[in-house]
C-alpha cells in the first residue's frame, strides 16, 4: 500500500513537472499540436477531392473524414517522442544523474507521455466535437462497447509506440546514427500504419507487410476499430492479439537494449 | 611513483572501497579524410583506451577526500563507477556496503552526485519544483522534507533564488541550488565531480563552507574532483592523485608536500637598498620586485637561512612557505609520469 502510493506520488510529481514544463512552451506546444491536425486534414483534403466521382476502395467521402478525424485523435493518444529525447540524454551525458537517482528513467518518459496525451488528446478530442456539430459526416454511432475497445487497442497502441520509441533511442548507447534508423522508422510508418491513407487502399503486397508487422497495431488497427471498418469478432481478436504480440516483443527489446545499453554506456561529459 | 601515507588502512569499516578497479574503453579508430571515412565504414578498427587501471583505495565514513588529476586522468570515470554510472572492466567496488551497479534503489538513495557541468535542475521552473521532485522520488516524510529544505535554505542562502526559474539564476546559485537537490534525502555519500567549475571567488568560497559544515553536521563523507586547489586545502585532509589511469598518491596532503617539496621558500619585505644579488647568495631568487622578494632554499635549511638573511640584510618581514600546492601537485604528475616510461 505505502510502495503504490509512493508510485502515485512520483508520478503525480513527474506529470505535474512535464505541464509545468509545457507551460514554458506555450507555442512551441501550440505548433505541435497544429502539425498534428495539419497532417490528416491534408491527407483528408487529397482523399476528399480523389473521391468526388464515388467512393474509392469501398469509402466514400464521409468514410474518408471519419477516417481522418479518428485518425488525428489516434494519433495524438499514441504518438511517442522518447527516441529523440533518448538519443539526446544518452549523447550528451544528461542520462547521467537520471540513473544515480533511485528511478528508473522510463518512468519519467511515461509520465511525460501521460502529460503530453492527456492534454493534446484532449484538445483533440473537444475540436472534433466542435466539428462533429456543424459537420455530421465526421460524427460516429454512439456504440459504448466499440469505444471501450478502442479505448483498450488505444492504450496498447500507445504502450506499443512508446516501447518502439524509447527502445530505437536507447540505440544511441551503441550508434551515434540513431536518429537515422528512427527516420527511416518513422517514414515507414507513414505508409504502412494508415496516416496518408487507409491500410486497406495500399497494393495488397504493402498491406500485408503493415499486417504483418507491427505498423497496422500502431495506428490503424484503433481507427479501423472507431470508425467501424473492423468487422466481427474474429477479426477484432486478431487485431487485439497481434498488437499483444507486438507490445510484448517491443517490451522484450527494450527490457534487452536497457540491460545491455547501460552496461557499455560511457556516460559522456562530467 | 605510488605512495601510501599515513591513511591507508583505516582503523573504522570503509564506506567506500575500490580493489583493483580498472575500466577499459574500445574507441573506434578513424584516418582523417573521406579514404578514412570510407575504410573505417568498411573495415573499423578499434583501440583499447585504459581510463583506470587497478585502482585501490579506501575511504572511511566522513573523511573528505579530494580526487586530483590533469583532465583525462580518470578521476570522473573512477567517480562514474563508484556511483554505478559505469560498469567497470575489472577490480571491486563496495559503496556503503553495496556494489554500486547493482545496489539499485537502496543504494542510490544513500549517495548523491553532483556533476559541476551537468545539472538536474529543471531549466524553465524555479529550483523548488526540482526539490518537490526529489522529495517525491526519494520518498521523503513531508516534516522531513521541510526541516531539511529549510536547513539547506538557510546555509546555501538561497531563500531569494527558490521561486525564480533556473535559467535567470547566476552559476554560483544554481550549483547551490544542485547541492540542495541532491542533499534533500541526507545522503551518506556526497560525490562532487569539479563542484565549484566556473563559479566566482566568492560563490567557490559559499560552496567550500556549505560542505565543510554540512559535513559537520550530519557526518556525510565526500569524495570531490576539482581543478582547484582551494577546494582542496580548503576541504580535504585526504588527497588520491591519479594519472593516465592510474594511482600515484594516497594519503595526506601535507605529507604530499613533504615528500615532493624538497624546497622552502621564504617570502620577505627587505629594507631599502638590497639588491637581488645580494639576496642571492643564500638561495635561489624566485622573484625580486623591491620591497619583495621570494628566496627558496633545501627545505632543512630553510630555518637556518631564514636566521642569516636577517642577520646580514636589513628585513621588516619574513615568512617561511611551502611551494604553492599547484606546483607540488604539478611535480607529483611528472615523477609520476616519468616512472612510468
Amino acid at each position: 500500500m505505502t510502495r503504490a502510493r509512493g508510485w502515485v506520488g512520483t508520478y503525480a510529481a513527474l506529470i505535474r513537472n512535464a505541464w509545468l514544463v509545457d507551460l514554458q512552451y506555450r507555442a512551441a506546444i501550440g505548433l505541435w499540436l497544429l502539425w498534428g491536425i495539419t497532417e490528416p486534414a491534408i491527407a483528408l483534403g487529397i482523399w476528399w477531392a480523389i473521391a468526388s466521382g464515388g467512393p474509392v476502395g469501398g469509402y466514400a467521402r464521409a468514410d474518408f473524414a471519419r477516417y481522418f478525424f479518428a485518425l488525428m485523435l489516434v494519433n495524438q493518444l499514441t504518438i511517442a517522442w522518447d527516441s529523440w529525447y533518448l538519443d539526446r540524454w544518452i549523447r550528451e551525458g544528461d542520462l547521467n544523474f537520471r540513473l544515480a537517482r533511485p528511478l528508473n528513467p522510463i518512468h519519467e518518459s511515461i509520465a511525460d507521455n501521460i502529460a503530453y496525451k492527456a492534454r493534446s488528446g484532449g484538445v483533440i478530442l473537444v475540436l472534433w466535437l466542435l466539428v462533429a456539430l456543424v459537420w455530421p459526416a465526421v460524427r460516429l454511432s454512439f456504440d459504448p462497447a466499440r469505444w471501450a475497445l478502442t479505448a483498450l487497442a488505444v492504450l496498447l497502441a500507445g504502450a506499443m509506440r512508446f516501447f518502439i520509441s524509447f527502445t530505437t533511442g536507447l540505440l544511441a548507447f551503441w550508434t551515434t546514427r540513431a536518429s537515422a534508423v528512427m527516420e527511416l522508422h518513422a517514414g515507414l510508418a507513414l505508409f504502412l500504419a494508415g496516416r496518408v491513407a487507409p491500410l486497406s487502399l495500399l497494393p495488397p503486397a504493402l498491406a500485408s507487410v503493415a499486417g504483418v508487422l507491427w505498423f497496422r497495431g500502431m495506428i490503424s488497427f484503433p481507427v479501423e476499430l472507431l470508425t467501424g471498418a473492423v468487422h466481427g469478432a474474429s477479426q477484432i481478436q486478431r487485431g487485439f492479439a497481434e498488437q499483444m504480440v507486438w507490445l510484448g516483443l517491443w517490451f522484450a527489446a527494450y527490457r534487452l537494449a536497457w540491460s545491455r545499453g547501460v552496461r557499455q554506456y560511457g556516460a559522456v561529459g562530467g | 611513483m605510488r605512495c601510501v601515507d599515513a591513511i591507508d588502512s583505516p582503523l573504522v569499516a570503509p564506506v567506500i572501497l575500490a580493489e583493483k578497479l580498472s575500466k577499459t574503453f574500445r574507441v573506434k579508430v578513424r584516418e582523417p579524410g573521406l579514404a578514412g571515412a570510407v575504410s573505417a565504414l568498411v573495415r573499423p578498427r578499434y583501440r583499447d583506451v585504459h581510463a583506470v587501471r587497478d585502482v585501490s583505495f579506501a575511504i572511511a565514513p566522513g573523511e573528505i577526500v579530494a580526487f586530483l588529476g590533469p583532465n583525462g586522468a580518470g578521476k570522473t570515470t573512477t567517480l562514474k563507477m563508484l556511483t554505478g554510472l559505469l560498469y567497470p572492466s575489472g577490480g571491486r567496488v563496495e559503496v556503503t556496503g553495496f556494489t554500486p551497479w547493482t545496489g539499485g534503489s537502496p543504494f542510490k538513495r544513500r549517495i548523491a552526485l553532483v556533476l559541476g557541468n551537468r545539472q538536474q535542475l529543471a531549466w524553465d521552473l524555479p529550483a523548488e519544483e526540482t526539490f518537490q521532485l526529489n522529495r517525491a522520488i526519494y520518498d521523503i516524510p513531508d516534516a522531513a522534507y521541510r526541516e531539511r529544505l529549510a536547513e539547506l535554505v538557510a546555509l546555501l542562502g538561497l531563500a531569494e533564488v527558490l521561486d525564480k526559474p533556473v535559467r535567470q539564476l547566476s552559476l554560483g546559485e544554481r550549483m547551490k541550488c544542485e547541492l540542495a537537490a541532491a542533499l534533500l534525502h541526507r545522503p551518506a555519500i556526497l560525490f562532487l565531480d569539479e563542484p565549484t567549475l566556473g563559479l566566482d571567488v566568492t560563490a567557490q568560497d559559499a560552496i567550500r563552507r556549505f560542505l565543510a559544515e554540512y559535513r559537520d553536521r550530519h557526518g556525510a563523507t565526500i569524495l570531490l574532483t576539482s581543478h582547484y586547489m582551494q577546494d582542496v586545502t580548503a576541504l580535504a585532509l585526504r588527497v588520491l592523485i591519479i594519472n593516465r589511469g592510474r594511482l600515484l598518491y594516497d594519503g595526506l596532503l601535507g605529507a604530499l608536500v613533504a615528500r615532493i617539496a624538497r624546497v622552502k621558500r621564504i617570502e620577505l619585505v627587505l629594507g631599502v637598498g638590497v639588491t637581488a644579488e645580494a639576496l642571492g647568495r643564500f638561495g635561489t631568487v624566485r622573484s625580486f620586485r623591491s620591497p619583495n622578494a621570494v628566496l627558496e632554499v633545501p627545505r632543512e635549511e630553510a630555518a637556518a637561512t631564514s636566521a642569516r638573511v636577517l642577520a646580514a640584510l636589513p628585513v621588516a618581514d619574513l615568512s617561511i612557505q611551502d611551494p604553492p600546492i599547484e606546483e607540488v601537485i604539478r611535480q607529483a604528475f611528472a615523477e609520476g609520469s616519468e616512472a612510468e616510461t
